[in-house]
């Protein structure tokens, strides 16, 4: 079984410039260092084939956040297993999925939280999760992620849980896109 | 008081709080030393709290939400003004740090 939240369609086509890469869980150790210089390395790697249009210095930053906070949410959550990102840009759009494995639990409450997400106006929601943050100082993670992604990013986000690719859990394709300027 | 890393370094000068490098720590409880520098200044109420964050090169959502704690931590305390610094040439400024003053408008920004 497939669900699906948010905007899940791929619009870069054949003529995209592509990079795919994956992060081995072994002999790896994955780890939290190893997000910031892969969405180094991917933001350099796709604002050298931008065109002349589109600001280079802008776009490498964009693309490393993006794919940064996308990845450590990854590196959090992930059930073991390797992770996987598909990165494509054609003219000023600019796409990726990452995609790892979940427990069921963690779908679940992930799957909560987004229906939570996609109902309201991400820089409304930016602003309370700030307050509510404040709030609790307990609270390990700030939330603000994907949050800061859709309202100061203008990112299209989506995610697609499905049931039957992985033999444990469930597998979390991750669709991000932005559009460069 | 200075924390420094290969990555990312902070600093006070009287009330004026410097950062610069690159900061990607893993949440709230990674981010508690430098809150706690932050807090240093704060307890001493000054005029004005300077927050330098022109040579900071990339902050990931986490380091955001201290920011955005720490300005809510002054906006308690009206007596206690505050100042923001960034850059034009840094993209992720333009575009979050603006939030800061979502949160406490009396906050002054500056991106030059």
């Amino acid at each position: 079984m497939v669900e699906d939240f948010g905007e899940t369609a791929a619009s870069n086509g054949g003529d995209a410039t592509r990079f795919c890469l994956t992060l081995m869980a072994e002999p790896l150790e994955l780890s939290w260092h190893h997000c910031g210089v892969t969405s180094d390395f991917l933001g350099e790697y796709f604002s050298r084939s931008c065109g002349r249009s589109i600001d280079a210095v802008d776009a490498r930053h964009s693309i490393s956040y993006m794919i940064n906070e996308i990845l450590e949410n990854a590196i959090k959550f992930r059930h073991g297993g390797d992770i996987e990102i598909r990165s494509s840009l054609e003219g000023e759009t600019f796409e990726i999925q990452i995609v790892n494995r979940v427990d069921p639990d963690t779908a679940d409450k992930f799957q909560a939280h987004l229906k939570g997400l996609l109902e309201r106006e991400p820089g409304d929601l930016l602003l309370e999760r700030i307050e509510e943050n404040a709030l609790n100082p307990d609270s390990s993670g700030s939330g603000l992620g994907l949050l800061t992604l859709m309202s100061d990013y203008g990112a299209k986000l989506g995610w697609s849980f499905a049931s039957e690719r992985v033999s444990e859990g469930l597998e979390l394709t991750t669709y991000a896109s932005l559009r460069l300027s | 008081m200075e924390i420094s890393t290969n990555d990312y370094r902070v600093w006070t000068e009287s009330s004026t709080i410097h950062y610069e490098g690159t900061m990607r720590l893993s949440g709230t409880d990674a981010y508690a030393p430098i809150l706690e520098i932050m807090h240093a200044v704060l307890e001493a109420k000054p005029e004005l709290i300077t927050l330098d964050l022109t040579s900071l090169e990339f902050l990931n959502s986490s380091g955001i939400n201290l920011l955005a704690k720490f300005t809510i931590e002054i906006r308690k305390q009206p007596e206690v003004g505050v100042r923001v610094l960034g850059s034009k040439s840094i993209p992720w400024q333009s575009k979050s740090l603006r939030n800061l003053q979502r949160l406490h408008p009396a906050l002054e920004l500056t991106i030059s």
